[in-house]
């Protein structure tokens, strides 16, 4: 989780104080979806190989993979302060954009760890 | 699992990790090499940019509409809705133009057939280079199971119809290593990088319309824009504010 945090180290906020008019930053709304995206994307590979060294095999995997994007949410939402509304226009931002995202590269390097470590 | 089959070392060493290892190093020689050839042909029509400048300053209209009085917000309306009312009457006979300069156009046509060629080729070549050399055994097993139907699909090499399906052949590897490097390359590369082809084709493909389309929809969407003037209340918001900070 160190290396997710660090890598939201770049947040900023995208809305100012007048709470009535929500307006957005658009540059910095998207700079935060990027960082979302690298987090995603880096979580997915990480736990691909850990899948993979562990033995996970079948159902097992995926319900690993969701797992791992459950907590790579829960640390986004933990970095952001739990005041998800400063940083981005709705929770369903850092719960469920690009979930679906990293699944292949999640079942790549789960079969290359899987194959490495169990089929030597 | 039925039966486990025990695959030789030597598959590890001399197939998978130098498959992913040249798909890695060809992705990088291709975004490289895009950035070189792409640097080398830029020359931005100044007639396009202006217009593309136009549309943009009119959107910045419509989504800050409300901070403006209402006397102002209607001068800017009328000022951009004349102007492009002169700008929306050209291109019907602009829009042809802009089709037709499109596709006739060397310098963009090439352009276009150099980035789509520069996608193509080193798939195709590294699919059949993988045809050739990797084909007839067994490369990898895939942690999950599949239903028979992609048996023919995954285990084309194979000549046994008893092995588990999970046992994949070398070309499947080849493929799940195309999507699943995508996403390590959008990490190494940083976020525009020449492997995400999809986006590429769509940005390219919009480019010749865009400007007579967007300029009537702009237009649209400034003549029903409803203005709601958002400040009136604002002495009373900065009032709250100014007390958070000071208590």
């Amino acid at each position: 989780m160190a290396a997710s945090d660090g890598s939201n180290a770049s947040k900023e906020k995208s809305h100012d104080i007048a709470n009535e008019l929500p307006t957005y930053n658009a540059e910095n709304m998207q700079s935060n979806m990027k960082v979302i995206y690298y987090s995603r994307t880096f979580m997915s590979i990480m736990g691909g190989v850990i899948a993979g060294i562990l033995g996970f095999t079948g159902l097992m995997g995926f319900v690993f993979y969701f797992l791992v994007m459950a907590m790579t949410s829960a640390g986004m939402a933990a970095k952001a302060g739990f005041s998800v509304h400063s940083y981005f226009d709705s929770w369903n931002r850092i719960i469920l954009d690009g979930f679906l995202g990293g699944l292949m590269s999640f079942v790549l390097f789960w079969t290359f760890a899987y194959d490495i470590v169990h089929i030597f | 699992m039925a039966e486990d089959l025990v695959l030789d070392t030597a598959i590890r060493d001399w197939v998978l990790i130098p498959l992913s290892v040249v798909m890695v190093l060809i992705g990088v020689l291709r975004h490289f090499v895009s950035k070189l050839m792409r640097t080398s042909s830029q020359l931005p029509d100044p007639k396009i940019v202006k217009e593309g400048q136009v549309i943009i300053r009119a959107r910045n209209l419509r989504a800050a509409a409300n901070f403006i009085p209402l006397k102002s917000f209607r001068a800017r309306k009328v000022y951009y809705s004349n102007e492009e009312n002169g700008l929306l009457f050209v291109p019907k006979g602009q829009a042809q133009n802009a089709q037709a300069q499109m596709f006739s156009d060397p310098n963009m046509a090439m352009d276009m057939m150099k980035k789509n060629l520069s996608m193509i080729i080193p798939q195709t070549l590294t699919f059949a280079w993988v045809n050739f050399f990797f084909s007839g055994f067994v490369a990898a097993k895939i942690p999950f199971p599949l239903t028979q139907r992609f048996r023919s699909m995954l285990q084309n090499g194979i000549d046994l119809s008893t092995v588990d399906v999970s046992y994949v052949s070398s070309r499947s590897w080849y493929f799940l290593n195309l999507f699943g490097l995508r996403g390590l390359f959008s990490l190494i590369l940083g976020e525009e990088n020449a492997t995400d082809d999809t986006q590429r084709m769509m940005q390219m493909g919009g480019f010749g319309f865009d400007p007579s389309k967007s300029l009537s929809a702009e237009k649209d969407g400034l003549d029903i824009l409803q203005h709601e003037w958002a400040l009136p209340k604002f002495e009373q918001r900065a009032e709250t504010v100014l007390r958070k900070l000071v208590s």
